[in-house]
This record gives structure tokens, sequence and C-alpha cells, in this order.
């Protein structure tokens, strides 16, 4: 690997210096009183680690333009298709130095170290996956990094950043994946993500951890004037898990989403804080996040339209519906706005309900076996968000996860 | 004589703990087909749901045997898969299911076994061209955006899909209007034969005139109050359910 270069190294060491002027979380912090910090080793109280517990087999590489997989976050070799002229798709590390005029202003622009998340993981990276498209290109096929953890490191990192110029287009894929682990493992992983204007992005990370997996997820993406960028998040496997998407519309007549699926089952804790911002006047944003809960699982959504002032003609959405599938299950939805222009379209919504009975026994009625008619009934609560999903495998994706849980 | 394809007796049936059915007693040989009539409150849509297992419509005395088997034993899907079907009066929506994906999982399970893709897509066809239900709306969810005759006309469709034994028809004619109860009525009719027994649930005579019962009861207060042949039909159509107490009128408004 070539060396750093010294503003990156300068920036590693503000990291960890941040890192420990920051004062401790304890959990009694408004924005951490719904997961315990420590549960996600938010004060440097790492996981054990040391303790493999088992592999897991990358999925096949076909269909990508290009794929990139982190084993406990050490790079393995990349499988590279056929990429457009101009598009890099690279190790994090290695483009700090060999492609330094691109990464240079954009890397911790987004996602800094002004927290102890952002510290945690500007910090600890040491790979992660540089995705660059440049103005006027489309890459067809979607780019995906795989990391995983194998319970041998107590603590896993991953980092993305994706650049999108003019009018470009590409599909990212982020996929979090281990076997069930004996002993604990935290993850920190943070996506960045510019699209400039008129550009096009969706970005997809698919966090499928086995137990014993607590994972911090940071995903911001910012759109250009009439760009369009669209965080898919699914969270299905890890025991804690906390993913915090925040979507900034910086161009007039940008498309920024944040969407959004889950399903907790077994104790898995789940939290989602979702926030669109809008810099810009004329903007469209739409958070929308639907789950179900199953056994004693627990999940909170906490979602935030900020519009300052200065941007009128706003157009902002926010919906989050929750799907209890049993006594016992938990759902927390916390909807907020925080508006500071006139002439704006903001609309906010919470909900959390049982499976309609009605619906079960109109499936079972026809002779479709419970276990059936209630995978039926959560994968059909999900397709109002698949819907708006271009990535079309996370259909069958989905569908498989949800039938595999569901009982 | 063989037993009948359904026989009740005694049948009780509450909901939410409140007695509705307050001793049912019904037999209906394979092959005939019945009508059940009524005003409304007799208890006529309480049987229908109480047959097909809705969880709350709770058995709470008496019998019912459908095909030699206690239905209170087995689940609504089991009751499904063993040939029994309902036509509901109200289909619900359910958000997100496609219904090209609803009914495979429908026939497969009633059927037992896996239908090759192509072959279900034949069928689909044939049977949806029978009851001029448009084939697009295998891509729409479950009944989502459906007026109240396509709704009809999707149980109808069901119905022939499915192939069941005994179908309960639960007042299949409201809210259709005379062309769309002609091609249900016809859809019926075409499946009409030896191996399907028929409860066609109604509190019109109307339909009766597209679907000729062999039998017609009276519902009233949760009993059977009168049994008869197609005459019955024709003597409520005329003096309404007066000598049962209720004025309300058995021919449809018009």
């Amino acid at each position: 690997m070539a060396d750093a270069p010294a503003w990156a190294v300068e920036a590693r060491s503000a990291a960890t210096a941040a890192l420990d002027a920051l004062p401790v979380l304890t959990g009694t912090e408004e924005e951490w009183r719904f997961t315990p910090p420590a549960d996600l080793g938010m004060n440097g109280d790492g996981a054990e680690g040391g303790t493999a517990s088992g592999t897991i087999d990358l999925p096949a590489a076909a269909g990508r333009a290009a794929r990139l997989a982190f084993i406990d976050g050490a790079p393995a070799p990349a499988e590279i298709a056929e990429l457009p002229d101009g598009v890099i798709v690279s190790e994090l590390g290695e483009a700090l130095a060999t492609h330094e005029d691109l990464v240079r202003d954009k890397l911790y622009s987004l996602a800094g170290f002004d927290d102890r998340p952002g510290a945690i993981n500007a910090a600890g990276w040491d790979a992660g996956t540089f995705v660059y498209v440049p103005r006027g290109v489309q890459v067809e096929l979607p780019v995906e990094a795989i990391l995983t953890a194998t319970g041998a490191a107590g603590r896993v990192y991953g980092r993305t950043l994706v650049i999108v110029e003019e009018g470009a287009k590409a599909t990212v894929i982020d996929r979090y994946l281990s076997p069930d682990l004996d002993g604990a493992v935290h993850a920190s992983t943070v996506v960045e993500m510019f699209v400039a204007d008129g550009g096009e992005l969706e970005h997809v990370s698919v966090i499928g951890w086995g137990r014993g997996v607590r994972h911090q997820a940071t995903i911001r993406g910012a759109a250009g004037k009439d760009a369009r960028v669209r965080s898919v998040n699914v969270t299905l496997g890890g025991d804690v898990v906390r993913v915090e998407p925040t979507m900034y519309c910086r161009g007039t007549g940008s498309d920024a989403r944040a969407l959004g699926l889950y399903f907790a089952t077994g104790s898995q804790h789940f939290e989602h804080r979702v926030v669109s911002r809008h810099e810009a006047p004329q903007a469209y944003s739409n958070l929308l996040y639907k789950g179900a809960i199953q056994d004693t699982a627990h999940t909170v959504f906490f979602g935030n339209l900020v519009v300052p002032p200065g941007a009128p003609g706003t157009d902002a959405y926010q919906t989050n519906r929750n799907l209890i599938l049993n006594e016992g299950a938990r759902a927390d939805t916390i909807p907020f706005l925080e508006i500071e222009t006139a002439e704006v379209k903001c609309s906010h919504a919470g909900a959390v309900g049982r499976v309609d009975d009605e619906h079960l026994f109109y499936l079972m009625s026809r002779g479709v076996p419970e276990l059936e008619a209630k995978h039926q009934i959560v994968y059909g609560f999900f397709q109002e968000v698949l819907d708006q999903i271009s990535f079309e495998e996370l259909r069958d994706e989905l569908s498989a996860a949800a039938r595999a849980k569901v009982r | 004589m063989a037993d009948p394809i359904l026989k009740i007796e005694g049948l009780e049936v509450a909901v939410d703990d409140t007695p509705i059915l307050k001793g049912v007693d019904l037999e209906i040989p394979q092959g005939e087909v019945h009508a059940l009539m009524g005003p409304n409150g007799s208890g006529k849509s309480t049987l229908a749901y109480a047959l097909a297992g809705h969880p709350r419509y709770e058995i709470t005395g008496g019998s019912v045997f459908f095909d030699g088997k206690d239905l209170a034993e087995m689940e609504a899907d089991e009751r499904a898969q063993a040939g029994l079907f309902l036509a509901m009066q109200y289909p619900v929506e359910v958000p997100g299911v496609s219904v090209m994906n609803f009914l495979r999982s429908a026939v497969n399970a009633t059927r037992g076994e896996e239908m090759p893709v192509r072959e279900f897509a034949k069928l689909f066809k044939e049977k949806s061209a029978l009851l001029q239900f448009d084939p697009s709306f295998a891509d729409r969810y479950l009944n989502e955006g459906f007026s109240g005759g396509e709704k009809k006309r999707h149980e109808i469709l069901q119905m022939a899909l499915l192939e069941p034994k005994f179908a309960i028809l639960d007042e299949t004619d409201s809210g259709l209007d005379v062309d769309a109860l002609r091609i249900v009525s016809e859809g019926v009719n075409a499946q009409r034969g030896p191996d399907l027994g028929v409860l066609i649930i109604t509190h019109y005579t109307r339909i009766l005139n597209y679907i000729q019962p062999d039998v017609v009861h009276v519902m009233f207060e949760g009993r059977i109050a009168q049994t008869g042949g197609p005459e019955l039909a024709q003597h409520l159509e005329d003096k309404g359910y007066v000598e049962f107490g209720s004025h309300e009128p058995a021919a449809a408004p018009r």
C-alpha cells in the first residue's frame, strides 16, 4: 500500500485527538436515550475479538461492474469486470495517495470527527471503498463492497466515499455480512456520497450481520443542483444496530431520498435516525422507513426534516410505519420537523400497528398456511418502499430474508 | 345415500361473546345448490364466517361436518385445503401483496403441490376470460383499487381456480349491476355439477333468478326458520320477511 499522504496522516491524528477530547457518552444525551452507547462501544470499550468463530462465503460478483471485499476490514482482491473510461473503483486507503486530487477535499467533509461515532471511524479505519464516476458517464451495473466480520477482530471498520460528477449515474452497494459469532464484534462504518449537478446515485446498504455484531453506521449524501440521490438501507442482522442517514439537498431542484426497510426479530435492537437538510430552495426530500418487528425485538425510528431559512419551495416528506407481529415486540417512532422557512410543503407521519387479522384470514381462507400468509403480508408491507428502489435484486433478497425470519 | 357434503347440527356461534347462531341445523347433499335467505342480522354471514374459520367467530355448541371432517378442529387454511371456499361479501384489500403471487400460492396450497408457472398462467388466462376479469389486474395489489364488481368477480375467479368441493357465496350479488351479476352467475353456473355443493347467502331473491337453487332456507334470529323449494324464494319475493316478524322486503330495491 502506498504511504498515506501527510494530510491524511494529520487527519488521522486529529481524529484520534478528538476521540480523546470528546466527552464520554453516558446514554443520558437526548440523541442516545434509546440505544446505550456502551452497547456500540462508543467509549472505546471494545469488544474482545480474537475468537474467529466462522467464515462466510462471499456472494458471487456476477452482475457487478466491480466488487470489493474486506475481510474483518482488510482488503481482499478486488474483482473489476468492466468499467467505462474514467470510472474509478479502488480501495480507499490507496486512493488517498493515488487519487489525492479527488479524495482530499471530499473525505471527512460530510462525516468528520466532531462526534464520537465519526471520530471512532476516522481514527480507526484502514481500508475502504472509493468510487468515482466522471461527468456524464453512466455505470450500468452496480458497484458493490462487502465488509465481513469473522470474530478475529474485535472491531471492524468500513468507509465508503462515492463521487458522482455532473450528469453521471451509478448504483453502489455496501453489504455487511458475518456468520453468527460467539463473542461480540463492534462495527463502525461511514458512507459519504457526493452527487454533482444533474447526477444520479442510488446507494444500497444491506446490514446482514449474524449474531454478535453491534454496528453504528453513518450514511451521508449530498445532492447538487437537480441531482438525485437515494440512500436505501436495509437492516436485518446484528444484535444492536444504529443507522444514521442524513441527506443534504444542497442544490436547487435536488431530490434526496432516504428509503429504509428493517425486520427485527429475536432480541434485536435497531435504531434508525434519518434526517434530511434543505440547504437550497425548490428541493424535494422523502424519508420513508418501514419495518416489521417480531419476538421481543425493539426498533426506534427518529426522523427529522430540517429546513433552515432560505429554502423556499421545499417539498419534504417523512413517513415511518411499523408492523408488529406479536405481543412483546416493540417499536418507537418519533417523527420531527424543524422548519424555519415559510412557503414550504412538509409532512411527517409515524405509525405502529399490528398485523390485520382480516388480512391474515383472507389469505388463510384461500388455503395459504399461516406462516406463508404472514410472510406475504410482511413482504407486502415492504412493497411501498421496494417500489421506489431501482436495484431490483433487493426484492428477491428481501423476500427470502423475510421468509427466513417470520414465524 | 352418500353423506351430505355439509352437515350442521345444533350449531351455536358467538362473536365477541355475543351469541348469534342459536342452534342451526342444515344439511346439504353434494352437488346441490342451496340458498340461505333472511333479513339483516339473522345470522347468515355469521354462519359463513364460522364455516370458513374466522378466528372471531367462536363455535360454542353443536357440530359442523364438512366432507366427513369436523370443521371445529380445523384452521381456516386447513378448511380451504379440504375444499371449502367462501366468496366474501367485503373482500379486504391487502397492501403490497400482488394478485398473481396470492393466487399462485392459494392454488399451490389447495392442490398440495406446486403448479408449474406456465400451467398456472394458462389456467389464470382461461378462468379470467370466463369471468371477464381483466388479466392486467394480476400485477395489482390484492383488491386495491378494484371496483365493487371487480372484487366480486375476483372472488368467483378464485373459486374457479381453486375448484372447491363446496362454495359459500356471501351476498355475492350486493353491489353488482345487472351485467356484473350475470357474468358472476354464469361463472358460478359453469362450475355447477355433481362435485360442487353451493350455499348462496342472500337477502334478496335477485341472484336466484340467475343461479337456480335446489333448496331454499330462511334464517331468522340465529336458526333455520323454514326450508322449501325454489317456490319459497318466489314467495319471499312477493311477501318479504313479514311472516318472520321483519318488515324488510326480499325483492331487491329498484
